[in-house]
């Protein structure tokens, strides 16, 4: 006989409020996460799309990629060691577009790569975002600081650096652009930390990404956020049966005395927990994705199926423990106990 | 042929420092098809007597022989399982599951004493013993929407759907006023001498007795006298 499922029945009210809760912290904790998610793309989509490997940049910058220069000589011994080697400089800018208005943006230059857009002499690569701001391809654009002018080649979907839309220029026009003839980084791909090189420092990609100074803060806080919801939501468990179990010390203690197994009590609670933490998933999954289709413009959400059933396995085995600690008081019930109680 | 004795059994409760002995040396010898009538002072110890019999908390000292074996000596899942299989309880009050109808409740215990009927003939069994306990109208009520009478025949009605050998009920028509208390209680005899139970059961009522075969009294934790 399933007790677990007869009780949610006949007691509708009490498992709805918890599923209703366990549903509204599962929804927040989905939408925080997708939005950290969101967050991190837009602020390092450049950097988070490349595929694993190792950063490189001068020993003396002190973590801070603006401030490397990495010299030639080693640029050059890099490059032809490790074939899929590239060189690359990243610096925050503006470009006036055909109405004369300035849109901020993160010039990148690469030396050749399949992994950055090419772009030769006065030619610029712009992500598709600065599309909704009416720069089309064809049109030209400026920047106060270049004697010449871009022109618009193409878009790229998604490449963001700091919240600002990336464009890709040549090398020549970069120097002409900051004035520097070395380049800021070196990332070698499949590369590991084993590979050393004397005055660089390398990093792997998650090293790297904590060195840019919003990404980790930003990061750090959001996630924060998630994890407490996680651990919320294990304690709303927890007391939620603490308190109904509470209720039902007379029930258990003359359940145990017509002599069913302990293991069978556990076995209701647990079937109670997963029934409601499924729906409440299923409901809050489902709203997420409706949010995800309908978050605003200029909200960045991104929340992949991976995170999805990382987030949602974690919230079961959260779940699980909650219910299981409150049910240790379960196993401490004599069948005395609800005789000497009265009427349950 | 007897089935349930209690040799010498003694039980002390600690208070912290306090130690105080509830049942000091009861010897008693229950019979097949007999209802044995616990009576006595409040606060002599009958129903810590009938719980110990019961196999629901364990004694300090002494032995409990049901079917030949000592049950102090068994291990605390083989006395869940005779509890099961071999026992049934009523109680002062009905103890019924809030969210199991009347049915559900039979259905349950047999399912508990893993009886070897198959689904249809438990179901036949439910009903009759429904009927027997004159219930089957309300099989598909809970127990919010039953009186105390209805809940206590409910009660004795899964107390012995299982089949038990033995029977223990701490006052069960104590709840249920003097025309309901006389239904119960003439239920109980019947169902004892046709299902051929070893019925024992703590009553205060004096008229109750009547439907007895055997009256224990107890006084302060011993047993003064056995009438028959
Ligand atoms: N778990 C316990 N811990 C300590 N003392 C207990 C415990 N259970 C019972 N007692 C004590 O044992 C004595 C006998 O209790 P018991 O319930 O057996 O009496 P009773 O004869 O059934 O009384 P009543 O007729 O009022 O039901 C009482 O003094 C009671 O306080
Ligand atoms: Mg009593």
């Amino acid at each position: 006989m399933n007790l677990a499922l007869k009780e949610m029945k006949k007691n509708k009210v009490r498992f709805v409020i918890l599923g209703s809760i366990v549903f509204l912290v599962s929804l927040l904790t989905f939408i925080i996460s997708g939005l950290a998610n969101g967050l991190s793309q837009d602020n390092a989509a450049l950097i988070k799309d490349l595929p694993a490997g190792q950063f490189y940049m001068n020993e003396d910058a002190d973590e801070t990629y603006n401030l490397s220069r990495i010299d030639s000589s080693t640029q050059d011994e890099i490059l032809s060691k490790q074939k899929d080697a590239v060189a690359f400089s990243i610096q925050m800018g503006f470009i006036n577009d055909k109405a004369g208005k300035q849109q901020s943006v993160a010039f990148v230059t690469a030396t050749d790569s399949p992994l950055f857009a090419n772009v030769k002499h006065q030619e610029i690569i712009l992500d598709s975002s600065l599309k909704d701001k009416g720069i089309q391809i064809g049109d030209t654009v400026t920047n106060n600081q270049f004697s010449g002018k871009f022109i618009v080649k193409d878009f790229v979907e998604q490449k963001k650096y700091s919240h600002a839309p990336v464009a890709y220029i040549s090398m020549e026009d970069y120097q002409e652009i900051y004035r520097v003839k070395e380049m800021q980084l070196v990332f070698t791909p499949d590369g590991d930390a084993s590979q050393a090189y004397t005055g660089l420092q390398a990093f792997s990609k998650s090293d790297f990404l904590n060195t840019i100074p919003s990404y980790s803060a930003e990061q750090m806080s959001l996630n924060m956020i998630v994890w407490f919801l996680v651990v919320i939501s294990g304690m709303l468990f927890a007391i939620f049966f603490y308190m109904m179990n509470v209720q039902k010390i007379g029930l258990y203690g003359i359940l145990k005395a017509i002599g069913l197994k302990t293991s069978k009590l556990f076995k209701m609670i647990w079937t109670q927990m997963i029934v409601i933490t499924v729906i409440s998933l299923v409901l809050s999954i489902t709203l997420s994705q409706v949010f995800n289709q309908f978050a605003p413009q200029g909200m960045p959400f991104s929340l992949s199926f991976a995170t999805i059933t990382q987030l949602s396995i974690v919230f079961l085995i959260i779940g699980f423990i909650g219910a299981t600690i409150s049910g240790i008081q379960i196993k401490k019930i004599q069948p005395l106990q609800a005789i000497q109680q009265g009427e349950v | 042929m007897t089935q349930f004795t209690m040799e010498n059994v003694r039980k002390t409760f600690t208070n912290g420092e306090v130690q105080e002995e509830i049942l000091k040396g009861i010897n008693l010898t229950l019979k097949e098809g007999e209802v044995t009538a616990l009576v006595g002072a409040s606060g002599s110890g009958k129903s810590t007597l009938l719980t110990i019999a019961a196999g629901l908390q364990p004694t300090t000292d002494g032995q409990v022989i049901f079917e030949g074996k000592n049950m102090t000596t068994l291990s605390a899942d083989q006395v869940r399982q005779v509890r099961a299989s071999k026992f049934g309880f009523v109680f002062q009050f009905a103890h019924l599951v809030p969210f199991l109808t009347v049915e559900e409740q039979l259905l349950l215990m047999l399912e508990v004493s893993e009886s070897p009927l198959k689904k249809h003939e438990q179901q036949r069994e439910v009903e009759r013993i429904l009927k027997l306990v004159g219930m089957d109208h309300r099989k598909n009520a809970y127990p919010s929407s039953l009186s105390g009478g209805e809940k206590q025949r409910v009660a004795i009605a899964r107390a012995i759907i299982h089949k038990p050998k033995v029977l223990f009920a701490d006052e069960p028509t104590a709840s249920l006023d003097s025309k309901r208390s006389k239904d119960v209680m003439e239920l109980i005899r019947n169902l004892t001498k046709t299902l051929n139970i070893t019925t024992l059961m703590v009553t205060h009522d004096e008229e109750m007795l009547m439907y007895t075969d055997q009256v224990i009294k107890m006084n302060d934790g011993k047993i003064l006298q056995n009438v028959n």
